[in-house]
């Protein structure tokens, strides 16, 4: 009866597993197959081992790359993190015209990331942009992104940091919304003061929430690539190229297609690497919870 | 209200309607023309060909029953979906735009030779087009493309900006070039910081011509790499002491292409280099705040090869190519001798293409409407691209633009850049 139940469903489920297998998996086992062939345009594919792998890591350019994309990925990870917890708490304790900030907290999530690249661009402009005169304007130091490589990483972090605050903020903000009043009451008659009710009641229950938008935001920020691109395009001299960039210029400047593929893998497992042990933690919080 | 006979639809409504309909498409109704050709350009390609009532093809398209189907990119993944395209089991594209330093041998395997049509069905007074740009797409012996329009770069100035600084005429040596930037480095009378030149920093096209105004070059067209590494350093020298000088932006390492036009037609940037074609763009009234007043000479060689030899500018030509795989070759090849026609090409250069046939220039239409076709004309003869196809020469040029950023920003000295420059692009080099 079982058995004929499920020979009955599956081809219903047939379709989503046609996709995913259209769309990732066979993809991802060609990515892989390239990987290991040398191939360009007009040339037939060569097989030549992990040669590709092995000349995209001792290639200086993108260990370079990758230094400044887990340098960008951790801090604005983390920095996104605390601004979106801060703001949800802030939400939730009660703020005067809630929505109307809510909107505007919201708002750069619906802006297009070349857009949003655009414009910041316009307002850090080293010689006429408004924020730029503005600084000079009050005596304080600019943003020397075309100049100096530092100043460059500074601006791509604040403007990945405001792109994608706003899903940090959601994630946390829908958590803390569905934790119940009765702790904090409990808390409170407890006499626990509010650093005391933030450790002991919020931040653990929003734990499983905070590791999940820190894995996607991980996982998110490793693929970092319009900012930099259409911001400074990996310069001054690749210093603020990250790894996708090496990977788009592999792929599509130079139509290396093996190596592109390479560092394809590469990033998959370098990003994996560095979400590791938030995964890790995932997965005892949900066997924790599986077992209370 | 009956719910019901709103939505009913029977099984024979459902039926005949299905089968009406197949039979209306089967009588194939005439809604347009009976064949179409798709095309793979950039958006300036199908621009200069006019549209509506100037559309220079509408006679062809009237002639054939064909309707030509533009699909636009800008250049780089233009020429990456041209050879994707080429390279699979076959396209609905038919004819490409093709730029010369992409085909190598392997790249030119992917489309139709056109000797054979060229042969059979030729195009008006070939001889006509410029050899030099018909060499530029011969591979292995064989003619994959016919050139349809070049981009001579020349050195562009505001006249204006000049006349304030007590400046009479423009720079005849780079030298002279050098000393004028620096002192258009100013405000301006109208309060705008103006820098000397503005280059962008993404192209070789610039390092190069510096370079050749010495006497040198990146790579030859003989595939030697620098053949003469001290005019290199005296080039990219140039370079480092006009920016450390303020007479490039310090926003050097950031500047694109459109940033060059923009500055020039706000009066940010006194001058630049881009193709000649930009002039009328770069004096448009609607965009610039000085229409009329920016113009345009030979770029200008060094004070010690002044009259000794001609200066050398980049030339970059795009050609009309024909994929192997093409679904149409014939209606392809009658499309590209339309557009070669003599005809297409005056229509083309008057809305602003770079004319690849010599007596275009001689055309008194042309001469008119463009005041910089004596001029152009006249670097074009001397004009070569910045380097030879190769396969790796994208990653070529990716290196010598890396060490040229750090030479120019100071952080290596050019000496030791130019050094870098050959150390790291020799293995990249065709044997």
């Amino acid at each position: 009866m079982r058995s004929r139940s499920i020979i009955g469903i599956a081809p219903l489920l047939a379709p989503v597993h046609v996709l995913i297998l259209s769309v990732i998996v066979l993809p991802s086992l060609y990515v892989v197959w390239l990987s290991l062939n040398e191939s360009s345009f007009g040339q037939a594919p060569t097989f030549v081992g992990l040669q590709n792998y092995i000349d995209v890591i001792t290639d200086p350019a993108f260990r370079s790359a990758l230094w400044n994309t887990v340098v960008l990925v951790v801090v604005a990870v983390h920095i996104e993190l605390a601004l979106g917890l801060g703001m949800a708490l802030l939400f939730a304790g009660g703020l005067p015209f809630r929505r109307f900030l809510l909107v505007a907290v919201l708002a750069p999530y619906a802006v297009s990331e070349v857009i949003a690249v655009v414009m910041w661009r316009f307002l850090f402009d080293p010689d006429v942009g408004p924020v730029t005169l503005m600084l000079q304007s009050m005596g304080l130091p600019i943003l020397d992104w075309s100049f100096e490589p530092s100043h460059a990483m500074i601006l791509i972090a604040l403007l990945t940091i405001w792109l994608h605050l706003p899903f940090t903020f959601i994630i946390l903000y829908a958590a803390r919304l569905a934790i119940p009043s009765d702790l904090y009451e409990a808390a409170r008659i407890d006499g626990a003061t509010a650093w005391q009710a933030f450790k002991r009641v919020t931040l653990p229950l929003l734990g499983p929430a905070i590791v999940v938008a820190l894995l996607f935001r991980y996982i998110f920020a490793f693929r970092l690539f319009s900012e930099v691109w259409l911001l400074t395009q990996g310069g001054p001299a690749r210093s603020t190229e990250v790894v996708a960039v090496y990977l788009y210029q592999e792929a599509f400047s130079y139509n290396a297609f093996g190596t592109a593929a390479a560092t394809a893998w590469i990033m998959v497992l370098a990003s994996l690497l560095l979400g590791a042990g938030y995964v890790f933690i995932l997965r005892r919080q949900v066997s924790a919870n599986a077992n209370a | 209200m009956n719910d019901r006979n709103i939505i009913a639809l029977s099984r024979r409504g459902f039926l005949g309607t299905a089968l009406g309909g197949i039979a209306a498409l089967a009588t194939q109704p005439s809604w347009a023309a009976s064949k179409t050709l798709n095309v793979l350009s950039h958006k300036v390609h199908q621009t200069v060909l006019g549209a509506d009532g100037g559309d220079l093809l509408a006679d062809w398209k009237a002639s054939n029953d064909a309707d030509v189907f533009w699909t636009t990119f800008d250049s780089n993944p233009l020429q990456d979906r041209l050879f994707r395209e080429a390279s699979l089991g076959s396209t609905d594209y038919s004819v490409g735009y093709m730029i010369d330093n992409r085909p190598t041998s392997e790249i030119a395997a992917l489309f139709e030779p056109l000797d054979d049509y060229l042969a059979s069905d030729p195009i008006e007074d070939f001889q006509d087009i410029a050899p030099g740009l018909v060499d530029g797409m011969t591979v292995d012996g064989k003619l994959i493309g016919i050139p349809v329009r070049h981009a001579t770069q020349g050195l562009f100035y505001n006249e204006e900006l000049l006349q304030e600084a007590g400046i009479d005429a423009p720079p005849t040596t780079l030298e002279e070039l050098v000393e004028q930037a620096r002192k258009l480095t100013f405000t301006s009378s109208a309060g705008t910081p103006v820098v000397g030149m503005v280059l962008a920093s993404d192209l070789a096209v610039f390092p190069v011509m510096f370079a050749r105004a010495f006497g040198g070059d990146f790579i030859t067209g003989d595939f030697q790499l620098m053949p003469d590494k001290d005019a290199m350093v005296k080039g990219l020298t140039v370079l480092r002491e006009m920016f450390e000088a303020g007479a490039l932006p310090r926003s050097y390492a950031t500047t694109r292409n459109d940033d060059q036009v923009t500055w020039l037609q706000q009066g940010r940037a006194a001058f630049t280099v881009l193709p000649f074609a930009r002039n009328a763009q770069l004096n448009n009234p609607e965009q610039s705040k000085y229409p009329g007043k920016i113009k345009a000479v030979e770029f200008p060689i060094s004070a010690e090869l002044k009259g000794k030899m001609p200066m050398s500018s980049i030339v970059e030509a795009w050609a009309m190519v024909i994929p192997k795989n093409a679904a149409d070759k014939d209606l392809a090849w009658n499309f590209i001798k339309e557009v070669s026609s003599k005809r297409a090409t005056l229509g083309m250069a008057l809305n602003g293409n770079g004319p690849v046939r010599v007596s275009t220039y001689a055309e008194p239409d042309l001469v008119a409407k463009n005041p910089l076709a004596e001029v152009e004309a006249a670097v074009l003869a001397n004009a070569r691209g910045a380097f030879p196809p190769f396969p790796e020469a994208a990653r070529a040029q990716g290196i010598m633009l890396e060490e040229v950023q750090l030479a120019v920003l100071g952080r290596k000295p050019v000496a030791e850049a130019v050094d870098a420059i050959v150390e790291r692009v020799t293995p990249l080099m065709p044997a």
